[in-house]
């Protein structure tokens, strides 16, 4: 428990410097962005509105650096993320629309893309040099394909030419969003295509790394000692996935951060309304107050993601949590 | 009935030979092993690192990994138990996978030199036990299995506040007592032991040593105990079998050995470790070093680092032979026949001046 009580207090810190530093990157652009882009709206946008996009960016370019970044902090823990330029409405609506579209989708395949991944490579690995060796190229073939390149085959030929998968957006326009049957289902259909397109295009990384771990495992004494106890084949095999598993559960963190980054791009190839096309947008019309939102957004859920992944490796491995030695 | 198969023989290894690799490439490991071990008895196994200890006991237990192959020969064990009137066999080298099964841990349980790469790092050491008892015990309820597991425990002298504690939690000494408690588990006829003291400091290893000859009279189990060093295998076994370079070089009464080896090569383990007991004496060991599996020397293995070789021991083998009018077998040409002139002095009197404090007078030297 101490241990995760340290990691969590490693964590607030790490999202405390981020939070810092998204407040720090617009004053640090060169010719004061936010005042140009004060001057740039002045008689688009009511009095108002440029008073809270001053307030995001810490209350006015007149006062302090340092009162400037209390206010921001205040701002934030209100859940004020300002507002945005481009598309006139708080930050904090608008991401509240996008971001489960992007956790949803880019969550499901990483988890899917980890479990195919790992079961596949404890299966691979345990029968290594068996004729289920073939499906390592044929892995290691779609992860090569750039993903940009195999996400718009995929489209063309299954989405547009097949017409096997809805294409282009996150569920039918003819529905409403909320939480009823119909709209569901439709947001699964939708997000077929592409959560398969991330799952192809990286699993052969978790097959890989859970191969080749399983093999060194299976070297290891104490699984020779679990077949020597006559336990069955299965218990055998489940004593050494159940230790090869550990580094690619170590390694989800570090892959979380990747695929959060990747996220950009399949949102735009699959027209799907995450953050990632939110994010595009906002960068191209220098929508800060949005650019901000997104960053903090991307920056908290990688680091959430990074704690569970570590309570779940101090649950399954004995040996991080060394405190109780006897 | 073959006569030799009697009711107390627990296992019969006959020309056992295991090969790594295949076809070409091949190399044999251990060539020919014929030895057997008794109900209740301890037979150990000595010879330098890479002489096929270790191969030999994968192979009749049937744990050898790839590329290791049983090439050939019988692995008769015992499944009778001391009560029958009579033997009831089972070839290990044909037995399908599930009869394996039945044999594991139930009839035959391993300890490894190390028992912190042995035991399962992500399962406490009660589940360590348990998974055992599921296994070869279902009926057991939960708190029967607790109750077996403190038991066992409390044999090797662990507190049963163990329990929870994890293999990396437990000093080297305490882990290797948790994988001998483990090994007795099923109460298993025969306990094969791999330098399972060599890990740990030679306190802990009197100690170890100490606990496993008081069970082994406790609990009648025979047990195959594997070491390089010969002078710690006289105080725990009845029978020493010596191995070089995958062969049985010699067998005899521990004591008979340690006082009076016939072959060149247990002379010379015996003076690479200074003697338990006694003065300490100079250690001169064995020059040179195992051959290489590939290229094996043709004639008598050992003759390159003999130092009694002799010019018939380049050319032919010698077969391990009993010898004449003792129960005991070398395989040296020193020892053949009649020439008995021949036989060096040192390979023929009681080792008196070697360990004065060990073994009684024994005449055998004289002749
Ligand atoms: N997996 C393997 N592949 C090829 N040769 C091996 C393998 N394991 C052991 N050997 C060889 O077999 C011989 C006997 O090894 P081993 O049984 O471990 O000896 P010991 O236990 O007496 O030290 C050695 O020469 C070793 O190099
Ligand atoms: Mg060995």
């Amino acid at each position: 428990m101490r241990i995760i009580g340290r990691r969590l207090l490693l964590y607030v810190l790490t999202a405390w410097v981020a939070i810092s530093v998204n407040f720090l990157l617009p004053h640090l652009m060169p010719g004061n962005p936010i005042q140009t882009l004060i001057g740039k709206l002045q008689g688009q946008v009511t009095p108002q509105e440029i008073e809270a996009i001053r307030l995001s960016f810490g209350g006015g370019i007149d006062k302090g650096l340092l009162s400037q970044y209390f206010t921001y902090i205040d701002q934030l823990f209100h859940g004020n993320l300002g507002v945005s330029i481009t598309l006139s409405s708080p930050v904090s609506t608008i991401l509240k629309a996008s971001v489960p579209w992007t956790i949803g989708l880019i969550g499901v395949s990483t988890l899917l893309s980890f479990l195919i991944g790992t079961v596949s490579g404890a299966l691979l690995g345990w029968t290594r040099g068996s004729r289920l060796d073939a499906l390592i190229p044929t892995a290691t073939f779609f992860q090569a394909i750039p993903y940009f390149f195999l996400a718009t085959v995929m489209l063309l030929i299954f989405g547009s030419n097949l017409h096997w998968f809805p294409v282009l957006g996150a569920y039918s326009q003819n529905l409403h969003p909320g939480w009823t049957w119909p709209f569901v289902a439709s947001a699964f259909r939708y997000a077929e295509l592409p959560v398969v397109s991330i799952v192809l295009s990286s699993v052969a990384g978790w097959m890989l790394g859970m191969r080749n771990m399983m093999i060194t495992v299976a070297a290891e004494d104490f699984v020779l000692m679990s077949v020597a106890m006559g336990l069955s084949k299965r218990k055998v095999i489940m004593t050494a996935a159940r230790n090869a598993v550990l580094p690619s559960i170590a390694n989800l963190s570090l892959a979380i951060g990747l695929v959060v980054s990747g996220a950009l791009l399949v949102e735009l190839v699959f027209n799907y309304p995450g953050v990632g096309d939110l994010l595009l947008n906002a960068v191209q019309n220098e929508d800060y107050p949005l650019i901000q939102g997104i960053f903090l957004v991307i920056t908290l859920a990688v680091l959430a993601a990074n704690l569970l992944a570590d309570v779940v490796y101090l649950a399954l491995d004995p040996r991080t949590r060394t405190e109780t030695v006897a | 009935m073959d006569e030799t198969r009697t009711k107390n023989r627990i296992l019969d290894l006959r020309n056992f030979s295991v090969d790594y690799g295949w076809g070409d490439g091949a190399v044999r490991a251990v060539d020919n092993v014929t030895m057997h071990v008794d109900r209740s008895t301890v037979v150990g196994i000595a010879g330098e690192s890479g002489s096929g200890k270790s191969t030999l006991i994968y192979g009749f237990t049937r744990l050898l990994r790839a590329p290791g192959v049983i090439a050939g020969g019988e692995a008769l064990f015992n499944l009778s138990d001391a009560s029958a009137s009579e033997g009831n066999f089972i070839n290990l080298v044909t037995a399908t996978e599930s009869e394996m099964r039945r044999v594991r841990w139930s009839n035959i349980s391993i300890v490894l030199q190390s028992a912190l790469s042995a035991l399962n790092p992500v399962l406490r050491v009660r589940a360590q036990f348990d998974q055992v008892l599921k296994t070869h015990r279902p009926h057991m309820s939960k708190s029967q299995r607790r109750d077996r597991t403190i038991e066992l425990l409390a044999l090797v002298g662990l507190n049963e506040d163990r329990l929870r504690r994890y293999p990396h939690e437990l000093s080297g000494g305490q882990r290797q007592r948790v994988m001998i408690a483990l090994a007795l588990t099923l109460n298993p006829s025969l306990v094969v032991m791999d330098e399972p003291t060599t890990a740990l400091d030679v306190v802990t290893q009197r100690e170890i040593i100490g606990k496993l000859a008081e069970l082994r009279s406790q609990f009648g189990f025979a047990m195959i105990f594997i070491t390089h060093d010969l002078s710690l295998l006289v105080e725990l076994a009845d029978e020493i079998v010596v191995m070089y370079a995958g062969t049985v070089v010699e067998r005899a009464p521990a004591q008979t050995l340690y006082d009076s080896p016939r072959h060149p090569y247990t002379l010379g383990l015996l003076s690479s470790f200074p003697p338990m007991h006694g003065a300490r004496t100079e250690l001169t060991g064995i020059p040179g070093s195992p051959p290489d599996l590939s290229d094996m020397p043709g004639g008598c293995r050992f003759h390159p680092r003999c130092p009694y070789a002799m010019e018939r021991c380049a050319r032919e083998t010698p077969p391990l032979a009993q010898v004449t009018n003792e129960s005991r077998s070398v395989a040296c040409w020193l020892h053949a026949g009649d020439e008995d002139a021949a036989v060096p002095v040192e390979l023929r009197r009681v080792g008196v001046e070697r360990h004065p404090p060990l073994g009684a007078e024994n005449a055998e030297g004289e002749t």
